[in-house]
């Protein structure tokens, strides 16, 4: 494994980077849990790494408010979702996404960036961020910024809408605005840690004080090539009752849940398999 | 690319090759042979070491990154003239140690867990303990004795 690092501190530095080595074959680094792999077994030659794990940009590496949104740096990792006392009270799906990344020691490095530009269905902390509706704030190297949702914003197996003087600087999710909510990250896997998802179910369902419910996201992971928002069965939800869904319409649900999920088959596990699951998270979410 | 940081307490200077990974600084530039290269691909965490109060796998880190850092590698908890950790103590007192291979890895793991607990004033649950070593794996004990000792450490 070899490449060149360019070591950018500063927003500018990475501008100019990112502009300087358009014609060249570069990649960024950042948490480097998945670009150290990805190299080891590539063996790419004359390859450059922009390095922005040193990057000292509060715009990329905190969790802050701002109106009515909150938003995450690229550059926070798991661990740092994790800690966090508002994510984990008012947005336990992003919460228990971020704890069921891999393991403590990759969840130190791992960053939220880096899990989405990856653009893998079965990245979690996406997933949820798909069912918070998340917004990408994403930087040129001119300086321009263009804000894209994260649903569309991943394109397939590895694709991006990102073209090649753009860099991923933030995401917004938007406040809660009841705070009677049921959200939560539901995730199949082989065992429990150190798991790639087999099925994952990300909701993030807000009611009002009687339990009436507003609004709702639901997205799936790891059953189609992106992470789809299942709206039609956010939809069906809107309107009822959190505490009185009825078996039936629990089934319902689910059924709208599974219109979106395209799986494969693969070594984790059969398409029928993953739609079996699909199926039954799906449903389980409203039994307590 | 020249790089500053702390190991063990220690400040160094080197000059390294930019896709230089921080196990082979650690085993191979400095010579500290007690962080143990097991998988390589982050998956079995022998190679765990502290980076300002955070456990991380070498294996998967840049070098250059630990530039301005503190690093802290199983040889920092003790020494000839130093007594062991406390997660040292209750890692032979539980038997914890077969071959030895994860030891280390599963020792500052359980470090960085544990002053992480104990600045924050609470005593985690086995549960608790068992999800911080998620990222260990062992091949010889099986792990309840480790598990115990790991939680032996809140134990006054
Ligand atoms: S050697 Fe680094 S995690 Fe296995
Ligand atoms: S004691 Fe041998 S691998 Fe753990």
């Amino acid at each position: 494994m070899d490449f060149d690092v360019i070591n950018v501190t500063t927003t500018d530095e990475l501008c100019s980077a990112i502009a300087g080595n358009l014609n060249n074959n570069f990649r960024i680094g950042a948490g480097y849990t998945d670009l150290i792999l990805e190299l080891k077994q590539a063996r790419v030659q004359d390859l450059t790494i922009i390095n922005i794990a040193q990057l000292e940009d509060p715009s990329f590496n905190s969790i802050i408010e701002k109106g009515d949104h909150i938003i995450l740096g690229a550059l926070v990792t798991a661990s740092d979702l994790v800690d966090n006392k508002k994510i984990k009270e008012e947005y336990p799906v992003l919460y228990e996404s971020a704890l069921s990344v891999a393991s403590t020691q990759i969840r130190n490095s791992a960053t939220v960036g880096g899990n989405i530009c990856n653009a893998s269905p079965a990245a979690d902390m996406s997933a949820a961020l798909v069912a918070l509706q998340a917004i990408c704030n994403i930087l040129d190297s001119d300086g321009r910024e263009r804000n894209e949702p994260l649903v569309s914003f991943i394109k397939g197996v590895r694709k991006t809408s990102l073209v090649k003087n753009e860099i991923l600087k933030s995401i917004s999710i938007p406040k809660n605005s009841s705070s009677h909510i049921k959200s939560g990250f539901e995730k199949v896997g082989t065992r429990k840690s150190m798991e790639i998802s087999i099925v994952s179910l990300s909701y993030h369902i807000q009611c009002s004080s009687e339990g009436t419910i507003e609004k709702a996201g639901v997205s799936c992971g790891a059953v189609a090539t992106t992470i789809p928002f299942a709206s039609s069965a956010c939809n069906f939800l809107i309107g009822k009752n959190i505490d009185a869904i009825s078996e039936i319409e629990r089934i319902g649900f689910a059924k709208k849940v599974l219109e979106y999920a395209i799986p494969i088959s693969d070594i984790r596990a059969s398409a029928w398999y993953r739609k079996e699951v699909l199926f039954n998270i799906s449903k389980s979410i409203f039994e307590s | 690319m020249k790089i500053a940081f702390k190991i063990n307490g220690k400040s160094i200077t080197k000059e390294v090759r930019p896709s230089l990974l921080l196990i082979d600084l650690i085993r191979d530039v400095l010579k500290l042979k007690g962080t143990k290269p097991g998988c390589l691909e982050g998956e079995c965490g022998a190679c765990t070491v502290i980076i300002d109060g955070y456990a991380i796998n070498s294996c998967l880190y840049l070098a250059i990154n630990v530039n301005g850092k503190e690093i802290t590698t199983i040889e920092g908890l003790s020494g000839t003239k130093s007594p062991l950790h406390k997660t040292q103590e209750k890692m032979i007192e539980h038997g914890g140690v077969q071959c030895g291979f994860c030891t280390s890895g599963m020792i500052m793991t359980t470090k960085a867990f544990s002053d992480k607990c104990i600045a924050e004033g609470i005593t985690p649950t086995r549960d608790e303990v068992k999800k911080s070593l998620e990222g260990n794996l062992c091949r010889c004990t099986g792990y309840v004795k480790i598990i115990d000792a790991a939680e032996a450490v809140y134990e006054n």
